[in-house]
């Protein structure tokens, strides 16, 4: 191993020092401390990985720093980055103020940085689920609560399944091709049907991180559940991941006309379920939990034409996915008091009374209904054009209606913000109406224009990350 | 003149940087209908300047007929790029649009309450939005306006509008999304099919009508396209939105709406949907002519009906609207340039019907006929041009509606004769609602004591201003058919 080698895998290195430097100091150092260096190591490994050149040949057996790793780990730390910022003030008014917190987003943050680099089965399997593993923990991190400490048994235990259903796929994968070594394993032509089997069942446990329906019951519990701050970098980086683990094994393999089906069915599902699921909700954390749904239902039918330009879309989506969320969860965070506004009622006239705040998240809303000039759109746009150029016409056109209805749930929480007025939510609603927000600190502030300033220039000026997505498809 | 300037940029964006500067310094209200004031008005005259441009040949590089063409590469990856364009129905559609933003800034001056600055950075925003949809010729970015343009008026609507204007709002928001979204799946599958023709992946205008699309595909895209395009029309039956829309909205909202939202249907229908799919076009012109047909009486009988004034004037926009849409299934040249006159005449007529019930509205808190009646004796000049532009609804020689009408039936006429004759049933119904309206709220017997002033100087500027124009228009609309010719006979030859 030489030196450059070391270099290229230097994101992993930054994170996993991070994690455990917090980890190891953290007791002894006070919380902003622990905050400020796990928030310095995330934004370091991003930048590193930014402005590092790629290798394809592995830098040490099991990890290369690919083109993908190169697009991927600068989002993951952008969002481990902004997801700290924003709960550090969130966690302050809750009184989480171990060092467990910020480690654990490092730990999770370190196997993000592993998972695009693995050219191994085994790695890409323990990478996913060691993110899985840390989210566990964050997602009942907040012990007062007791939905909380619900969501993150609910999510323990489905998740449980989950890999053990993934881990079963890739043993097969590896019964039927003899090698674990990723581009090998899948490309091997022999022993189709196990081959086929195990893909199958690799499906399902990807269905159930991205959420897909019928594997999406854990997920508006789950979300509802976790802290905002939580939700955020869980709905955004971990689907990330999960689709790039996907991705990572379909790029290797030759076309499975096989897996059309099921991707088929689950992305109709999802899209349609979600869309008409979330028009039902009153809890905002869970109306973005099926949104989220329906999103990755999107993602799944660019990832089944299996072209390039829906490889493509896939990534891109990716990317803006984590802008627009980030924005969303971010802004609910930052408008928490002691208490959540749990309720989209409990939003009515904030959009004056905190304009910033209120102003991203009805950003953030219109992004994720896909309405131009934001980002959402140019997502939208992408994957539509690449499930259409991908022969998908009719389930393209069933997405594009369920989005024109998605518009509307979306459009709820923007009419609550700005066209109720606060005390007259206080008298329709049952028990005391909300407290007018306090002001957002700092950080609160500083991650949310990080976040809308991404959907807006995205949406705008969307062709310098559309460069490097191609890169990575090169 | 040489016009290096890309001046068709500042005309898009200059609204807009006014609305941005609105919504970044909201101190002073005062201020803000001043700043609003002065964007809307620098926007005017920017348009009136570019009048000047019309007489200039075409530029290197731009198409046809366009004597200003702006063009640079945006998204390079799917061969999207910034193209604004500007011919003889552009220009008119622009003064049009420009227009209207200062008589809707000036409208609300004292009627808005309540948060000023953000009100008149919407309707910055909005003129933006508009301007760019007249000026786009590239299908992705006026795809991206034509969504943009939305916003602005729901908020406008559900912020500062009355009755249900929430549930007017989002209605108005998910009818107009849903079409869009329809015509964008056409866009890009219009797109791919021009791609794989020709290999060169582009969403230029110009070059998207060279795509030899197959009958039956080229059906399917245009109707997407004319769903989308008819529900900002709007036609029956897919104007429900609009009653409601133009009830709720504040007064510049309804004016807005009427007098321009409206017409980016009817433009894009002319400016993509016929050159586009010119054989889908005229399989589909016989529903064109019934939803227009039908429209204009329908429109007009439910007006006849209604209780509320602002309700009275947002169904005589259905049946004004059908006139448009014959002229524009007659695609005749003179059916055609009636048409798009028509879209300017109804634009000044309904905008000034829309003040004015607003100005009532302001003073007396109803839009109820009944409340009213014998108002000449009490606001005599107020009366005056109530009575003046619905008697130009009407379609009364001499002022602007007539000259549209006439246009749109005598070269519909020629086309088809059953069309014609089905919409000249219409006016009639037209004369009956106008009367009725004038009798009962003009003359008449007072049916409560009201106290009522009259116009104040800034009321009685605006309908002026309207009111010559509608005058203008109606005698000598020479020189505003004059600018439309050269592009409707390039139009129209395509067919």
């Amino acid at each position: 191993m030489t030196l450059s080698d070391l270099f290229s895998i230097m994101p992993i290195i930054i994170t996993g020092c991070g994690a455990l430097l917090v980890l190891l100091c953290g007791p002894l150092l006070h919380t902003r401390s622990n905050s400020a260096i796990a928030i310095a190591a995330s934004a370091a490994a991003g930048l590193w990985a930014a402005f590092s050149s790629t290798a394809a040949a592995p830098a040490i057996p099991g990890l290369a720093f690919t083109p993908l790793a190169q697009l991927l780990i600068p989002i993951f730390c952008l969002a481990a980055a902004l997801t700290l910022l924003f709960s550090h003030s969130y966690n302050v008014r809750r009184a989480i103020l171990g060092e467990e917190y910020p480690a654990t987003i490092l730990f999770s943050l370190f196997a993000m940085c592993v998972l695009p680099c693995a050219t191994n089965l085994l790695i890409l399997f323990l990478a996913l689920e060691s993110i899985a593993f840390a989210f566990y923990i964050l997602v009942a991190i907040d012990l007062g609560r007791a939905e909380s400490a619900e969501a993150g048994l609910k999510y323990l235990l489905l998740g449980a399944v989950a890999a053990a259903i993934t881990a079963f796929g890739i043993s097969l994968i590896f019964a039927g091709s003899g090698t674990l070594a990723l581009s090998a394993a899948i490309a091997a032509p022999g022993n189709r049907a196990i081959i086929s089997a195990g893909w199958g069942l690799i499906v399902i446990g990807i269905a159930f991180k991205l959420s897909l329906v019928p594997a999406h019951l854990w997920t508006p519990d789950v979300y509802q559940g976790a802290p905002a701050p939580v939700a955020a970098f869980l709905s955004t980086s971990s689907k990330v991941a999960a689709a790039a683990f996907l991705l990572m094994l379909l790029a290797f393999a030759p076309p499975m006309p096989e897996m059309h089906a099921p991707l088929y069915l689950l992305s109709l599902l999802s899209m349609v379920i979600g869309n008409l699921a979330a028009l039902l909700q009153k809890n905002i954390k869970r109306m973005l939990a099926y949104s989220s749904i329906a999103h990755m239902g999107y993602l799944a039918l660019a990832l089944l034409t299996g072209t390039k330009e829906g490889y493509a879309a896939v990534l891109l989506y990716g990317a803006i996915y984590t802008a627009m969320n980030l924005a969303a969860f971010g802004a609910i965070a930052a408008l928490s008091g002691a208490e959540e506004r749990s309720q989209i009622s409990d939003y009515s006239g904030v959009g004056f009374s905190a304009p910033f705040r209120g102003g991203v998240l009805a950003l953030s809303m219109l992004a994720l209904a896909g309405i131009p000039p934001t980002a959402g759109f140019i997502g939208k746009f992408f994957i539509f054009y690449a499930a259409i150029r991908g022969g998908e016409m009719p389930l393209a056109v069933i997405g594009i209606v369920s989005a024109a209805v998605s518009a509307y749930f979306y459009l709820k929480v923007v009419v609550h913000l700005y066209m109720h007025s606060a005390s007259a939510q206080a008298t329709t609603e049952l028990g005391p109406g909300m407290a007018p927000p306090q002001s957002s600190t700092p950080s609160e502030s500083l991650a949310l224009c990080f976040a809308s300033l991404a959907v807006l220039i995205i949406g705008i000026f969307p062709a310098p990350l559309m460069k490097l997505v191609d890169v990575v498809l090169r | 003149m040489t016009f290096d300037f890309p001046i068709l940029t500042v005309l898009i964006f200059l609204p807009l940087a006014g609305s941005l500067l609105l919504a970044a310094f909201r101190r002073s209200d005062a201020v803000a209908r001043q700043v609003a004031l002065c964007f809307s008005l620098a926007e005017l005259g920017l348009s009136a300047w570019v009048c000047l441009a019309s007489s200039l040949g075409t530029p290197p590089g731009a198409p046809a007929g366009f004597f200003l063409f702006e063009d640079a590469a945006w998204i390079e990856r799917f061969g999207i790029r910034y193209t604004v364009g500007m011919d003889g129905i552009s220009l008119v559609m622009v003064l049009l649009t420009s227009f209207i933003t200062v008589i809707a800034v000036i409208v609300s001056w004292d009627g808005i309450k309540e948060r000023i600055p953000l009100y008149f950075a919407l309707i910055l925003a909005m003129e933006s939005g508009i301007q760019g949809v007249f000026l786009g010729l590239d299908l992705f970015l006026f795809y991206l306006f034509w969504e943009v343009m939305l916003i602005p008026m729901f908020f406008l609507i559900g912020i500062w509008g009355h009755g249900r204007r929430i549930y007017s709002a989002v209605k108005f928001f998910l009818y107009t999304f849903f079409g869009s979204l329809l015509m964008l799946v056409a866009i890009i599958s219009l797109y791919l099919m021009h791609g794989a023709q020709t290999g060169s992946y582009t969403f230029s205008l110009t070059q998207l009508i060279q795509t030899t699309v197959p009958y039956e595909i080229s059906l399917a895209l245009y109707a997407a396209f004319l769903f989308a395009f008819a529900i900002k029309f709007p036609l029956f039956p897919l104007h429900t939105w609009l009653p409601d829309a133009h009830t709720d909205a504040p007064t510049a909202g309804s004016v807005i709406l009427a007098s321009l939202l409206l017409k980016t249907g009817a433009y894009a229908l002319v400016r993509f949907g016929y050159p586009l799919f010119p054989e889908a076009a005229r399989a589909f012109t016989p529903v064109l002519y019934a939803a227009a047909v039908f429209g204009i009486s329908y429109g007009a009988w439910v007006a006849f009906a209604q209780k509320d004034m602002k309700r009275l004037v947002a169904y005589s926009s259905v049946s004004h609207m059908g006139f448009v849409a014959l002229g524009i299934a007659a695609w005749s040249p003179v059916a055609l340039s009636g048409a798009i006159l028509q879209m300017v005449n109804h634009g000044v007529t309904t905008g000034a019907l829309f003040a004015i019930v607003g100005m009532l509205d302001e003073r007396t808190h109803s839009r109820e006929i009944v409340t009213y009646g014998g108002i000449w004796g009490k606001a005599p000049a107020l009366s005056f041009f109530f009575l003046l532009f619905c008697m130009a609804s009407a379609g009364l020689p001499g002022l602007n509606n007539f000259a549209g009408e006439f246009l749109v039936l005598v070269g519909t006429f020629r086309v088809s004769p059953v069309a014609a004759s089905g919409a000249f049933l219409g006016i009639v119904l037209t004369l009956i609602y106008t009367v009725r309206l004038v009798q009962e709220v003009l003359f008449g017997k007072e049916n409560s004591p009201l106290s009522l002033k009259d116009l104040s100087a800034r009321e009685g500027g605006v309908l002026a201003v309207l009111a010559l124009a509608a005058i203008y228009l109606g005698v000598h609309p020479g020189p505003l058919l004059e600018l439309m010719k050269a592009p409707i006979a390039l139009l129209t030859g395509i067919r």
